[in-house]
């Protein structure tokens, strides 16, 4: 009899839940929710916050080598908005996972293990300078499509964390343009550099999107996150609209993209495109990309060896 | 630059002292970019970073209108031996590089941060009545930056000394150490350092290094420190252009892109 | 009595005001060890880009937030008028009977600087 009235209670519940993302509310931390949106949550926003912390480090080893005062300037601002990022990101995971006793700490020990995964494009190497120009036009790019379509999450702490990101992506996007735009009307040499980029970028933009559906890679978060209203486009509609965006502006500035097939069919109005290699994203989700370990190491070095820091500054237990 | 008066000459050197010190000790603040305690340090301590590149920028943009070379140039081509830094602000973080095994020292980054700031403060006070203007008037913008910077690093060497944590307070002790070795260097005005005290652009060295024990004195103090403090330049000056292997090692990281294409545009 | 892990990671909110005379506002949570960390942790990590005149750092755990079933105390009936200047604006009417200018909101916190005598 109890159960049955506590699972009438729980229907009710979720049915007052449901009704109130579909109604536009906001849902808070303090908020009641079904397991299953806050899993989702949590899935995302940690993956999203880590991958914050750890894309600041290609970007980071290209701060001191930037080729100008000014540039080392706009890109080390550049690197502390990432890491700003995954400040927000990680607390609004934090807060998520406060029923499971789970704390920041926590999240570092669930990426050393690899079970927390990072974006894929953060396991590449950023070997130029022409690299660190393109991660800011081109792979900002592609995360200001993604987050943007956020932006009306029904989980309101992650709206609101989106909305300080979105709008500090707008001057990394301006930040990469710049130094491509140097780049593109510089030397010859120059001119490669971006070119070169964008051969070696190019599949790891069409990956950041995730896979089409699930039979590419086996499972896919879309079809729940866009349930729950957390996002609102699928995978493959984001990507189209990357395309749409930036394939125009590669090309006015006379770089091709390594792609034959790529065109845009007007009648079905989408783009047709090779489609990269989606077994790439369960390599880097084992975390065995190019530079996965290097990257996980740095990380891991650090927190090791502040560890006293944390440990002398803990308040004494009361 | 075979015609320039002594005047001339101390100003800027007086200029590379300043420039030259906070561009390297911002190279190293960049370099623990990633690497901090925690991440809200991380944001926090890449602000001080930015601030103090922006201050060498400041200083170098000065020496360009003086004619001695342009800023991006002065920033990024000058070999070690010309660096006027003083050798403290070149020691790396620790072990490692910052791409690969960083072992870095927060204890040593604290505490340098801590001594550099607070002197960096009483060099710009005295440089508030400088008598090269142009300079009087960059001092008082500069500082107005340095507030937080030393309320920062100063709130770090309270709270790690003060935390009663053995192993937090044995590193502390030890950077301090490491640190004073070669904080004369911060003081030291290089060999023109008497004609720039005679021409009024800045007080002495001894003066400066006094005002500095002045100020961290209560600090230390209040963290049951000893106040008797050897302050030297182990290393030798760099104000004199004499540099170790670690400022040579960054100058190739800082310079490697702009060293590809020194005409181009970038 | 309260046992409490120990952790570096202890949660503050984070409030700031633009001027001297704004409200204060809300901008995120961030963690610290203590509130003197915090404190000078929370203008660089959340107003690198904006002025602040004030800042403010609250333990998270001295907040006491309304649960879901409190902020049901919050509606009220739109039946309020006799509470706001709404509820009174036919008095200028009447006034302009005697001649007279309402003083309304307008006007008297225009009074701020001063008021210039006249008959």
């Amino acid at each position: 009899m109890n159960v049955l009235l506590n699972d009438m209670a729980e229907q009710e519940k979720l049915n007052q839940f449901i009704a109130r993302i579909e109604a536009g509310e906001k849902i808070e931390a303090d908020d009641w929710m079904p397991e299953d949106y806050r899993g989702t949550l949590i899935k995302l926003i940690s993956m999203h916050g880590i991958s914050e912390i750890m894309g600041a480090l290609p970007e980071k080893e290209w701060v001191p080598k930037a080729p100008t005062l000014n540039r080392k300037l706009g890109i080390m601002a550049k690197v502390q908005d990432e890491m700003g990022h995954g400040q927000l990101l990680l607390r609004v995971a934090e807060d998520l996972l406060k029923p499971y006793n789970k704390k920041r700490d926590d999240l570092m020990q669930d990426l050393f293990k690899g079970d927390l995964k990072f974006h894929n494009v953060f396991h590449m190497e950023a070997k130029t300078w022409g690299d660190a120009g393109l991660i800011g036009w081109l792979v900002d790019g592609a995360a200001i499509i993604s987050q943007t379509n956020m932006l009306g999450a029904s989980y309101g702490p992650y709206a609101r964390a989106l909305l300080r990101i979105c709008a500090e992506e707008v001057f990394h996007a301006q930040h990469g343009e710049a130094i491509i735009m140097a780049l593109a009307e510089g030397t010859e040499e120059q001119r490669k550099l971006v070119q070169d980029s964008i051969n070696y970028w190019w599949e790891s933009l069409l990956l950041f999107f995730g896979p089409p559906s699930k039979k590419e890679v086996g499972s896919s978060k879309q079809d729940v996150t866009i349930k729950y209203r957390i996002r609102t486009s699928t995978n493959e509609e984001l990507r189209q609209a990357f395309f749409s965006k930036y394939v125009k502006r590669i090309l006015s500035l006379g770089y091709t993209i390594p792609d034959e097939t790529l065109r845009f069919d007007k009648e079905s109005e989408t783009w047709i495109y090779q489609q990269p290699d989606w077994g790439k994203l369960k390599v880097y989700a084992r975390n065995e990309g190019p530079l996965s370990q290097e990257r996980l190491s740095l990380r891991r070095i650090s927190y090791e060896n502040n560890k006293w820091v944390r440990e002398a500054l803990a308040p004494k237990v009361i | 630059m075979g015609n320039d008066s002594l005047k001339d000459i101390a100003i800027k050197e007086l200029l590379l002292h300043l420039a030259d010190d906070d561009f390297i000790h911002s190279y190293r603040g960049a370099e623990w970019l990633g690497l901090a305690p925690h991440i809200e340090e991380d944001v926090a301590s890449s602000s001080i970073a930015q601030d103090t590149m922006g201050h060498a920028a400041i200083y170098y943009k000065l020496l360009e209108e003086i004619g001695v070379g342009n800023a991006d140039q002065l920033a990024h081509d000058r070999p070690a031996k010309e660096r006027r830094n003083a050798i403290i602000l070149e020691v790396v973080n620790g072990p490692g590089y910052y791409m690969k095994d960083p072992e870095y020292d927060w204890a040593f980054a604290v505490v340098r941060n801590y001594f550099y700031t607070q002197a960096k403060a009483i060099k710009l006070q005295s440089l508030h009545t400088s008598s090269y203007e142009p300079l009087a008037e960059v001092a008082q913008k500069v500082q107005m930056e340095l507030y937080y910077h030393l309320m920062h690093w100063k709130m770090w060497f309270v709270q790690l000394l003060g935390s009663g944590h053995e192993e937090a307070v044995s590193r502390m002790k030890a950077a301090i150490e490491k640190t004073l070795q070669d904080f004369a260097g911060v003081f030291s005005l290089g060999q023109y350092g008497e004609e720039m005290v005679e021409l009024g652009l800045i007080e002495g060295e001894a003066d400066l290094q006094k005002k500095w024990i002045e100020a961290v004195s209560p600090i230390f103090e209040s963290v049951g420190l000893a106040t008797t403090f050897e302050i030297r330049m182990a290393k030798g000056d760099g104000r004199n252009g004499k540099h170790t292997e670690d400022l040579e090692k960054a100058l190739e990281t800082l310079s490697e892109v702009y060293a590809s294409d020194k005409a181009a545009s970038w | 009595m309260e046992t409490r892990q120990k952790t570096y990671f202890e949660e503050f909110e984070v409030f700031s005001r633009k001027t001297q005379t704004s409200p204060v506002q809300y901008h995120f949570s961030l963690l610290a060890p203590n509130e003197d960390i915090a404190i000078m942790m929370a203008q660089e990590n959340f107003m690198r880009r904006e002025a602040v005149d004030d800042i403010w750092v609250v333990k998270r755990q001295n907040i006491r937030k309304m649960t879901a079933e409190e902020k049901k105390t919050l509606q009220r009936l739109d039946n309020k008028d006799y509470r706001t200047t709404k509820g009174y604006g036919y008095l200028k009417k009447k006034w302009r009977k005697y001649e007279q200018e309402m003083l309304d909101e307008k006007e008297i916190m225009s009074w701020a600087g001063g008021v210039k005598n006249g008959e």
